[in-house]
């Protein structure tokens, strides 16, 4: 299903949470929404979820008002709760029901998703002993049993341990082939895992959307990476007089070249190296941040 | 239909788990025990306890019949600790899910306002009928046994005018459930402006046609006379009015996400 968000902005009493914010997903594409704590996250995901109503801007679902086709979409909110009295397999069975699942199909659905989800074990304990990472498995359950074509999820990992980050990361690539999947983190190597496309929010405003390739493409940066022996580094001062070298920085136990042309440029300067006998130990064109640095960068 | 159904399941269960199933008729019964034991054993009581010095019990007072025993249970027990108590009982019918955010997300299911909202005050509705009928019968069981009994036709139309005073408590308590967060202050708004109605009831003709607790009054002259003013039947229209106007107001109030 295609989403479409359209210049939302919602504001609290003295705080903008989210400022014009547009953008649309394609159906089974998966997003990555990006930012700092108080970006604004929440506040957009709780607005497409249809908890909290927008002051400005509309959001369609292939065309149609979200709040008419509820039934199309999967919610995980980012602290599920569920009444403690009740077992897992009657909290499942429940939010099933209100979303018009058959009884009998109930009975044959829930163990199999408690399963999936880990949680095959627990099916007949109450909520009220779950930790924080058995709730999230099962808000997770709840949020994908009547197959939606939508899902919307708020930090759905990040309360989780190694495993069962792992367990769950390998639950939505599964789904994410025939659904949309939208979700917020600020965990990044959490999305850039399932995620082809990010986009990140600082503020309520959107400042980056783009996907992976294109990010890393964008930041790259027109320098070479080079490690070379102690004894050779007699001959970096000579670079420093090179027309084409911009800047020489120390970097870990090599330095960094700054460059105008990156291809010709490596060319001649691991000629103008090897002319002058220095050994390499490590020669590499182009360096790139790896998403971690470019998002602190953005957000920062 | 289906979510509305699910919904109210899941209002029985929890009051069952909680036990609210269990004590609140419990508390009904014994508000409605004590009225015709009081009035039969006040005498004895005052007498045998002392301080009859400058008191004098007139052995030739009338003996109450039970017609005026079962309307001082209405009055004195359930209009007013009953009232408090079906308040307390009540006050956090929507402010719990909606400070733990259940309310929120059940709404994210295909759920209508006016569905989880009628499961709640209907289900609540029922268990106050149940309690005040149970303590009504009680009361009605003893005040036959201790004084005279009262036609069981007469009974059940003051009970059956009692129970819409009571559709009114319940639904203003949801409504304020609704509106504030503080269980202490839905509490004390509802229990103040409850009693208030009660108490103003009889007063002015005009007020009794608008005011829910008048209900409560029409029981009385019911149980005491056996027939009641012909306001009656604009007052119970009024009532469920009120009512419906409440509801329309909750599911507005809702549906805006001020909550």
């Amino acid at each position: 299903m295609r989403l479409e968000i359209k210049n939302i902005t919602k504001r609290f009493k003295q705080k903008t949470a989210v400022n014009d914010f547009s953008m649309v997903i394609d159906a089974n594409e998966c997003v990555g929404l990006i930012g700092p704590n108080g970006a604004g996250k929440s506040t957009l995901i709780q607005i497409i979820a249809d908890i909290l109503n927008a002051d400005k801007g509309e959001i369609l679902l292939d065309g149609q008002k979200i709040s008419s086709i509820k039934n199309q979409i999967g919610y995980l909110p980012q602290y599920p709760n569920f009444f403690s009295w009740m077992t897992a397999f009657e909290t499942l069975s429940f939010m099933g029901t209100l979303s018009g699942i058959a009884k009998s199909e109930l009975q044959k659905e829930i163990p199999l998703l408690l399963e999936k989800v880990g949680l095959g074990k627990e099916a007949n304990s109450h909520v009220g002993t779950f930790s924080g990472g058995m709730k999230q498995r099962l808000g997770i359950a709840q949020a994908l049993l009547h197959k939606p074509a939508l899902m919307i999820m708020d930090e759905p990992v990040s309360a989780l341990d190694p495993i069962g980050r792992r367990e769950v990361l390998n639950l939505l690539k599964g789904i994410k082939k025939e659904t949309t999947v939208l979700i917020s983190t600020h965990i990044l190597s959490d999305a850039e895992e399932i995620c082809e496309r990010f986009v990140m929010i600082k503020n309520g405003h959107k400042i980056e959307d783009a996907t992976k390739s294109e990010l890393l493409k964008r930041h790259q940066e027109s320098a070479i990476f080079i490690m070379i022996r102690k004894a050779d580094y007699q001959w970096l001062t000579m670079l420093e007089h090179l027309p084409y070298v911009k800047k020489i920085e120390s970097c870990g136990n090599g330095f960094k070249i700054h460059v105008e042309n990156l291809e010709t440029d490596a060319n001649r300067l691991i000629q103008h190296g090897l002319d002058s006998k220095v050994m390499f130990t490590k020669f590499e064109v182009g360096i790139q941040d790896n998403l971690e640095e470019i998002f602190l960068e953005l957000v920062v | 239909m289906n979510a509305f159904m699910a919904l109210s399941k899941k209002e029985v269960q929890q009051m069952a788990r909680e036990y609210k199933i269990l004590w609140l008729p419990i508390v009904f019964i014994l508000l409605g025990l004590t009225q015709p034991i009081m009035m039969y054993y006040l005498p004895v009581i005052l007498q045998s306890a002392g301080g009859i010095e400058g008191i004098t019990i007139d052995p030739t007072m009338a003996k109450p019949v039970g017609q005026e025993v079962l309307a001082s249970t209405l009055n004195s027990q359930f209009d007013q600790l009953g009232i408090i108590i079906l308040v307390v009982a009540t006050m956090s019918i929507i402010q719990g899910e909606k400070a733990n955010g259940m309310m929120a997300f059940i709404l994210t299911r295909p759920v209508s306002i006016s569905s989880y909202l009628n499961s709640k005050i209907i289900i609540h509705y029922i268990l106050a009928v149940i309690c005040i009928a149970l303590g009504y019968w009680v009361s009605y069981g003893y005040s036959a046994y201790l004084f005279t009994t009262v036609p069981v036709p007469q009974a059940m139309w003051a009970l059956a005018f009692y129970c819409v005073w009571l559709l009114f408590i319940i639904t203003f308590v949801t409504m304020m459930s609704t509106f504030f967060n503080s269980p202490a202050f839905i509490a004390l708004i509802s229990i103040v402006s409850l009693l208030i109605c009660r108490f103003v009831a009889g007063l002015h003709p005009f007020i009794d046609i608008i005011n829910p607790a008048s209900n409560s009054m029409y029981a009385t002259s019911m149980l005491m006379s056996g027939d009641v003013d012909s306001w009656v039947g604009i007052n119970i229209v009024v009532t469920l009015l009120l009512v419906v106007l409440m509801m329309i107001t909750m599911q507005s109030f809702i549906a805006k996400k001020k909550f």
